[in-house]
């Protein structure tokens, strides 16, 4: 609690020297820089370029080296960035114009505003509210929405099937991602990322200790729904192209992009806040967010390693690996969470 | 369906993910088998078909190489101030067949090892005996620097590794 007191510290004093409002501040501050969008543009460009490298190591290549030499060409992915960037958009005359145009930017909008609650260290919140860890799931769960009528708009066939798979996934991923959200719920009897996260530094257990099964499960899921390999089949790059992005250009492409990494950091910074213990060892503002923000990174990639080690399930194995094997698990993750809740009870 | 999975052979799960892993993590310390190609070239083999050079002083201007040619990229063409008829050479077209280089009775063309150029447009790939005479040296030029080379070895651990060659055969 001393570590919230010193951040409602830094921003008061902000808020004193510009004249804002503090909530004002922190809404604007907390999804636009850290742990927003400014933290994640740094990450993503880093991820990709780790990504691409990963594999190639994996496959006995070298990966991008030519941008940047010495630094193992790190800088690839910001090239690439702009040259997409200035790319001409080029929106074809079969699509329906509108929607074609605001799904991307309203599913990236989406996980933005996801951003605001998910806390990045001791205090570096946009929002806290008693039920906040319940929103970045509510907003999360209307991107498949947005995904399909991106792909209804597109009106392409492999933008219709990619969409089409995207709801399968989704009917088969959020549930195990639910469940396993009402486990931890339960174990630390609050709704509150804030206050599950000084639950676990001041117990000094983390989560995944206490319920590893909860975890897992929350991994595998988060997985699932941000394409990541072993269950991209809603991307589907063999057969398929993009799936739902097919038909996208230039910024409107990098949206797209942008939106399956987005979702996952977004996954993986609250898998950190859940289950890691947060800014755990550290109490500092400074020094807990770096925590928060290196731990996401680990499990970012270790996301993006089991690309190299996996091939691709197909979409039936994926539906009956998680309904049939996943979800009983899930329901055996809220008996062990009945069970173990008491180690967090004050 | 049930039969199907009764019959598949039983694995253990957990151990097959951890193998898998593992393996994947095994290859990450392995040197990678990518040649570095602009700065290493592969070694030549002996007798390797590159371009085909011309040599202006020793042709006769028998026109034998334009008849040979199956894929028509030798032309002959008279040249202002020169009473024979000279071969132009349509890099372009070429297939590297090397059947212009057995015809010639008096050895004016000959192979390079050079097979590597860019060209960004149709037209300079079409040339004269002149431009062909030219080009020639200049290729020649680039042979003599030569990047370090390498030839591919059958490795027991990585598959296939490269090493350099120290003395370069079949150069000529
Ligand atoms: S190598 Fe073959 S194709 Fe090329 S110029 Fe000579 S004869 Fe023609
Ligand atoms: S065959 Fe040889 S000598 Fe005859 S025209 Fe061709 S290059 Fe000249």
């Amino acid at each position: 609690m001393e570590a919230e007191g010193e951040r409602v510290m830094v921003l008061e004093q902000l808020a004193t020297q510009t004249g804002l409002p503090e909530w004002l501040l922190r809404g604007v501050l907390a999804p636009l820089v850290y742990p927003g969008l400014g933290a994640f543009a740094a990450v993503a460009l880093f991820i990709i370029w780790a990504e691409r490298k990963i594999a190639a190591k994996v496959q006995m290549r070298v990966g991008p080296l030519y941008v940047a030499r010495r630094l193992g060409g790190a800088l690839q992915l910001l090239a690439d960035g702009i040259r997409i960037t200035f790319q001409e958009i080029i929106v074809p005359v079969t699509v329906e114009k509108k929607a074609y145009v605001a799904a991307p930017i309203f599913a990236f909008a989406i996980v933005a505003a996801s951003l605001a609650v998910i806390p990045g260290g001791p205090g570096v919140y946009g929002f806290s509210s008693s039920v906040s860890l319940l929103v970045p799931f509510a907003l999360l769960g209307l991107i498949p929405i947005v995904i399909a009528v991106m792909g209804w708009a597109s009106n392409n066939k492999f933008t219709y099937i990619g969409a089409g798979r995207e709801i399968l996934v989704t009917v088969a991923g959020e549930v195990t991602l639910l469940a396993s959200l009402l486990a931890t719920a339960m174990m630390y009897g609050s709704l509150d990322i804030n206050k599950i996260v000084t639950m676990q530094i001041r117990t000094g257990i983390p989560g995944i200790v206490v319920n590893p099964i909860a975890a897992f499960l929350f991994f595998v899921a988060a997985l699932l729904m941000t394409d990541r390999i072993p269950f991209d089949v809603v991307l589907g790059e063999q057969e398929i192209v993009q799936g739902p992005y097919t038909e996208y250009t230039g910024l409107l492409f990098v949206l797209n992009m942008a939106l399956d990494y987005g979702k996952l950091y977004a996954l993986m910074l609250l898998f950190s806040d859940l289950f890691l213990g947060g800014w755990m060892p550290f109490d500092g503002v400074l020094l807990g967010s770096l925590t928060v923000f290196i731990k996401t990174i680990v499990l970012m990639l270790i996301a993006i390693f089991l690309r190299s080690v996996y091939g691709r399930m197909r979409i039936d194995q994926i539906a009956s690996m998680f309904w049939s094997r996943l979800f009983p698990l899930a329901l055996a993750s809220l008996v062990i969470s009945a069970a173990v809740h008491v180690v967090y009870t004050p | 369906m049930g039969e199907e999975k009764s019959s598949r052979p039983r694995i253990n799960l957990i151990k097959a993910h951890i193998d898998a892993i593992g393996a994947a993590l095994r290859r990450m310390t392995k040197p990678p088998m990518t040649l570095m190609f602009p700065d290493y070239e592969e070694a030549w083999p002996e007798g390797y078909r590159g371009f085909i050079l011309y040599d202006y002083d020793t042709c006769i201007g028998c026109s034998l190489c334009a008849q040979i040619c199956p894929a028509r990229a030798i032309k002959m063409y008279r040249v202002p101030g020169d009473k024979k008829m000279r071969p132009g050479y349509n890099v372009g077209r070429c297939i590297f067949c090397g059947l212009c280089v057995d015809i010639c009775p008096v050895d004016a063309l000959s192979y390079s090892y050079v097979h590597d150029e860019v060209y960004s447009e149709v037209k300079p790939m079409n040339m004269d005996p002149i431009d062909w005479t030219l080009w020639s040296k200049r290729i020649k030029e680039k042979e003599k620097s030569a990047k370090p080379k390498l030839k591919p070895v059958i490795d027991e651990d990585v598959g296939l590794r490269y090493e350099v060659v120290k003395s370069v055969e079949g150069e000529k």
